[in-house]
């Protein structure tokens, strides 16, 4: 009675859920009312719904439990209950995963899949894939077959579908069944046809003439089903991706504007303004049809166009300038989302003029929209800036307002870069900048964001025209922040003193009473920096302070060998790789995708984690480590039968030449594969490392090692390379190869160039004084060589001049002198680097511009004479 | 039990129904069989080899029989066991041509009746030695001798030779298992 009282006032608390407060145990336990005769129908489908809620909440069945409440299921199947039967398939489907002898159902799925009850069939052959692996395949693949060409549309459907997941399990499943799949393209229904396109792209996909074929077949007959329509339209866009100038799928993407259901017009357009080659002209139809949707009734549409256009305008703003005046209509729009992005867009196409009156608009409402939109008009802003530097003052007021307000991380990270960004573009912006982000990490709770700020200010603020004004906000961190915070806040401080000696008496002060930090990693570093700056006065400190950006893996490796060496010459830091720096896009687009991710290693780590597991390349490894990996080179055209890539990877007198393999003839395997080169004048083959078997579309890989000339003017040379190999006729289906003996073969490849950019890398020090440098190495007894060039016909601008020098000699620009002011005719490249054995380069070139052609003096100064030369003299 | 289930049972009207399971070597004809008992407008005209399990329903003088059609293949012979708990009856087949492998049956047979869920129960076990119509058949009284069911002494069992091609056998085999299950199970009640 006391419990049938409770159960009532539950009840009078507002219904709530019924699967409440369940426990695992007891449901499991109830399971085994399954095995009752006969069985009653209402209360297992009960039981069997409170199953699948647990495991839909996450609860966890072990495999015993999961089997057993697996077999008690499959005592259901002797009801004919249609409702418990309909449960019991989406049990299976459950508990396949976990239980163990799920395939003890097949024959009672297979039963109801071919049997006389419609509501079953389809769930049956879901249920039927997910139990099947691929020793049951074989024994289903007649009722599958039968099934993708059923009359009913749900069970064909269900059929193709599951075929698709089957690939999962076998792959050639969607080729056997192929031939069904071509009668099921012509139901009338739209589902059917869609997903029998789907299983015959799956079919071809990996054959880039047959998916040719296919699309231009269908491209000529007409599509009933949008969806199948909107997925041709995929696959057409993917092989114009891939080859250009196929007029006639362009002209069928084309003639989908003008399909007459929507979905299938919008996924032209979308199509059209992405392919990245098109035109402005021949994006207007696209645009036009878009412009057409921004005044739709349905919010899905004119949420699609202007997502689309917002898109296509940081590309093409021209051509969405059309647009402008349905866009002004849809900033009063009652859907937020619809109302940001066009706004945004408007920003992006819209004059300068209107800029002001746009941030007021978006002031209005930029509390009511979601962080995720807010990110998109922070993006917009950031363009803007780049867009029309001198309204950088009302946009980084508008973005410090918006800093003040609530928000995720990554908004205000967003924010926090685009603030960032701007004072880089501009310098005058750099002042306020600065102001905004110490205000900003005063009430920041963001611990990582805060970091990287105070990051920053160390970097930046000693050079600004009054650095003391940042001391205030960076000690305030030390009081108030956690102990990562107050870390970063003692190094920032720590760099104001190096760079700024008045501040250096007061700054010890600071730092001194950092000592008593409870932290450890906080008082470290205080009595680190306390240390070195009490010290006399010395450039040398400065890098003690703020260390270059080395690769720490490779640092910690090199270490790792020189302490194992007998430690008589100094540790040469030069040979450590510079950690890898994001390159900024130098369009004055940003992109709205998400930046790539930066990965752990830079590209020479992961390639030396690779080159170390190849015991043979020990011996070069232990020399030096490597220096340099060049881009990949194709020395094959892509559609060869085989298909060998080159990286080559620079040592000090070492150059490793990794090439990769790949046989694209199924029924050959390829034995003893190794490259043959002709060394040129002055280099060595020390060695070849030959791939011992290539099957069928498994890459190999095979290595072969050269000793770098004497004279560095020999090693620019173009080496002359051949594929050699045995090769094997084998069964194509299993790849196990004939008895008899192979025969040898080989196969021309193109010739290989070793350049001076393979033998030349940047230093890693964005903030090196360039003329510092450049005076103390002529104390150094530096060479200098200088010449003058005029530069050929194919470079018209300054900036493709700064590219193709910069690409040419390997080496990395510094102080930001990349970035060539627009409308300039003459810019000062300033060049550094290191060329292979840890000799230090440095660069000037001097670049006019004239009746677009560009001319060019470059200054080279090197440790070594040599090197000056070859860099001069590759130029010519 | 309701009111209404007890009345009905008392009158005789309640359908009664059981559980039995079918097992066997593979290919000694067990869906075959079934497939046999079913109603002539039910039955498939072509039988494939089982995987897992199927359930067929038919009845036989108003018994309503709930078969568990097992797989016989080797891979699938441990799921038998998942089914032994709750069977009021026992078909038991074999392939009276396949001498080869009678040791085979006597095996799984052996480990049948020792099972934790069998070994008590008085269960009625038909066994039926089918393809009696191929030349080189064993006889009844060879196959007893060679699985050894005389030791069979705690429950009821019979054997009989049938063809479940055209049927053959089968009906005066049914009709055993019927009378021993309404003996056991259901006039007990």
């Amino acid at each position: 009675m006391n419990s049938f009282k409770r159960d009532k006032k539950e009840e009078e608390d507002g219904g709530g859920n019924p699967f409440q407060n369940m426990e695992k145990t007891t449901v499991l336990q109830e399971a085994r009312t399954f095995n009752d005769t006969p069985v009653n129908p209402r209360k297992c489908a009960h039981i069997l719904t409170k199953i699948l809620y647990l495991i839909n909440q996450g609860e966890q069945l072990g495999t015993t439990e999961a089997t057993e409440a697996f077999f008690a299921m499959t005592k259901l199947f002797q009801s004919r209950d249609v409702i418990l039967r309909r449960l019991v398939y989406l049990g299976i489907k459950e508990l396949s995963p976990i239980a163990e002898d799920v395939i003890i159902v097949t024959s009672s799925l297979t039963k109801d899949m071919t049997g006389k009850e419609d509501l079953y069939r389809a769930a049956a052959i879901r249920a039927l894939c997910t139990i099947t692996d691929g020793a049951m395949l074989q024994a289903i693949e007649r009722y599958m077959k039968q099934a993708i060409v059923d009359r009913s549309p749900a069970v064909s459907s269900a059929a193709l579908v599951s075929s698709l997941h089957l690939t999962s399990i076998s792959g050639d499943i969607a080729r056997r069944w192929a031939n069904e799949a071509q009668e099921a393209l012509n139901s009338d229904n739209v589902m059917v046809q869609y997903h029998a396109l789907g299983v015959l792209y799956q079919a071809r996909k990996t054959d880039k003439h047959a998916v040719t074929k296919l699309v231009s077949k269908l491209t000529r007959t007409s599509m009933t089903s949008p969806y199948a329509a909107c997925m041709l339209i995929r696959m057409a866009c993917k092989l114009l991706e891939e080859e250009d100038g196929n007029g006639e799928l362009l002209d069928f993407v084309a003639s989908c504007l003008r399909h007459k259901s929507e979905m299938v017009v919008y996924e032209a357009a979308h199509a059209l303004v992405n392919m990245g080659k098109s035109s402005t002209r021949e994006l207007a139809p696209a645009i036009s049809v878009l412009q057409l949707f921004c005044g739709s009734l349905k919010p899905a549409l004119r949420f699609a166009a202007v997502r689309t256009l917002n898109k296509v305008a940081m590309s093409h703003p021209a051509a969405v300038t059309a647009c402008n005046l349905d866009l002004e209509n849809l900033i009063a729009d009652p859907n937020r989302s619809i109302a940001t992005l066009a706004i945004t867009t408007l920003l992006k196409t819209g004059a300068e003029s209107s800029v002001d009156r746009l941030m007021k608009q978006i002031a209005t409402f930029v509390s009511e929209i979601s962080d995720e939109f807010k990110v998109v008009v922070v993006q917009a802003i950031r363009a803007l800036c780049q867009k029309f530097p001198r309204k950088h003052a009302v946009l980084m007021n508008f973005l410090s307002a918006m800093l003040r307000d609530e928000g995720g991380l990554e908004y205000k990270a967003a924010i926090a870069d685009t603030i960032i960004a701007v004072m880089e573009g501009n310098s005058e912006a750099k002042e306020a900048g600065l102001a905004h982000l110490c205000e900003f990490i005063e009430d920041c709770e963001h611990i990582s964001l805060a970091v990287r700020i105070l990051h920053l200010l160390g970097q930046e603020g000693p050079t600004s025209k009054q650095p003391s004004r940042y001391i205030r906000f960076i000690y305030n961190r030390v009081i108030l922040e956690c102990a990562s915070v107050r870390a970063a806040a003692v190094t920032a401080l720590a760099r104001f003193a190096a760079a700024c000696p008045p501040l250096l008496p007061n700054i010890l002060v600071l730092l001194s009473r950092c000592q008593l930090d409870s932290d450890d990693e906080v008082r470290d570093r205080a009595a680190y920096y306390c240390a070195i700056l009490q010290q006399q006065f010395d450039p040398t400190t400065l890098s003690l302070v703020q260390p270059p950006l080395l690769s720490i893996p490779s640092l910690e490796r090199a270490l790792n060998n020189y302490v194992s060496s007998p430690m008589e010459e100094p540790f040469d830091i030069s040979q450590i790789p510079p950690a890898q720096t994001v390159e900024e896009p130098t369009q004055p687009e940003i992109l709205a995708t998400a930046k790539q991710q930066q990965s752990r290693l830079s590209r020479e780590e992961t390639f030396m984690e690779k080159l170390a597991q190849v015991p043979q390349l020990a011996l070069v490894m232990s020399k030096s480590p490597l220096f340099k990996s060049s881009p990949v080179v194709e020395l094959t055209e892509s559609e060869t039968e085989y298909n060998v890539k080159c990286v080559k990877h620079s040592f000090s007198n070492h150059l490793v030449l990794q090439f990769d393999c790949l046989n694209t003839l199924s029924d050959q395997l390829l034995e003893d594969v190794r490259v043959a080169i002709e060394p040129p004048e002055g280099y060595r083959v020390v060695y070849e490392i030959p791939c011992l078997r290539l099957a069928y579309n498994e890459p190999g890989t095979t290595y072969t090692v050269l000793e770098f000339p004497e004279d560095v003017h020999a090693s620019i040379a173009t080496i002359p390379t051949t594929l050699r190999f045995m090769a094997r006729d084998c069964d194509p289906t299993t790849g196990v190869p004939d008895a008899e003996q192979g025969y040898r073969d080989e196969y021309m490849l193109e010739d290989l160039e070793v350049t001076l950019a393979d033998q030349m890398r940047g230093v890693g020090k964005q903030g090196v004084d360039f003329n510092a440098a450049w005076d103390a190495g002529a104390t150094r007894g530096f060479s200098e060589l200088e010449e003058t060039f005029v530069l050929g016909a194919s470079v018209t601008t300054l900036e493709g001049a700064v590219q193709s020098l910069v690409g040419f000699l390997g080496l990395e620009a510094v102080e930001r002198s990349h970035r060539v002011a627009t409308d300039a005719v003459g810019h000062t490249l300033l060049l550094g680097g290191i060329f292979r054995g840890g000799k230090e380069v440095l660069a000037r070139a001097r670049l006019a511009l004239a009746d677009s052609q560009v001319t060019m003096q470059l200054s080279v100064r090197s440790s070594d004479p040599d090197v000056a030369e070859l860099v001069t003299s590759s130029v010519g | 039990m309701g009111l209404f289930d007890r009345l009905a049972n008392i009158f005789g009207l309640r359908k009664k129904e059981v559980n039995v399971l079918v097992v066997g070597l593979n290919n000694s004809g067990k869906s075959t069989v079934i497939n046999h008992f079913k109603r002539e407008e039910e039955r498939c005209i072509d039988i494939v080899p089982t995987v897992g399990f199927n359930v067929e329903k038919f009845a036989f003088k108003n018994v309503h029989f709930t078969a568990f059609d097992m797989s016989g293949h080797d891979r699938y012979r441990s799921l038998w066991e998942h089914c032994y708990k709750d069977c009021q009856g026992i078909i038991f087949l074999i392939d009276s041509s396949d001498k080869l492998r009678l040791v085979v049956a006597k095996e799984e047979l052996d480990m049948l009746l020792q099972h934790p869920d069998i070994i008590g129960r008085k269960i009625p076990i038909l066994f039926l030695a089918n393809k009696m119509d191929l030349l080189d058949s064993l006889t009844t009284v060879k196959l007893v001798a060679g699985l050894g069911l005389e030791r069979i002494l705690d429950k009821p069992w019979h054997i009989r030779a049938t063809n479940a091609v055209n049927g053959e056998g089968l009906q005066p085999a049914i009709e055993w298992l019927t009378d021993q299950i309404r003996d056991i199970y259901i006039n007990k009640r």
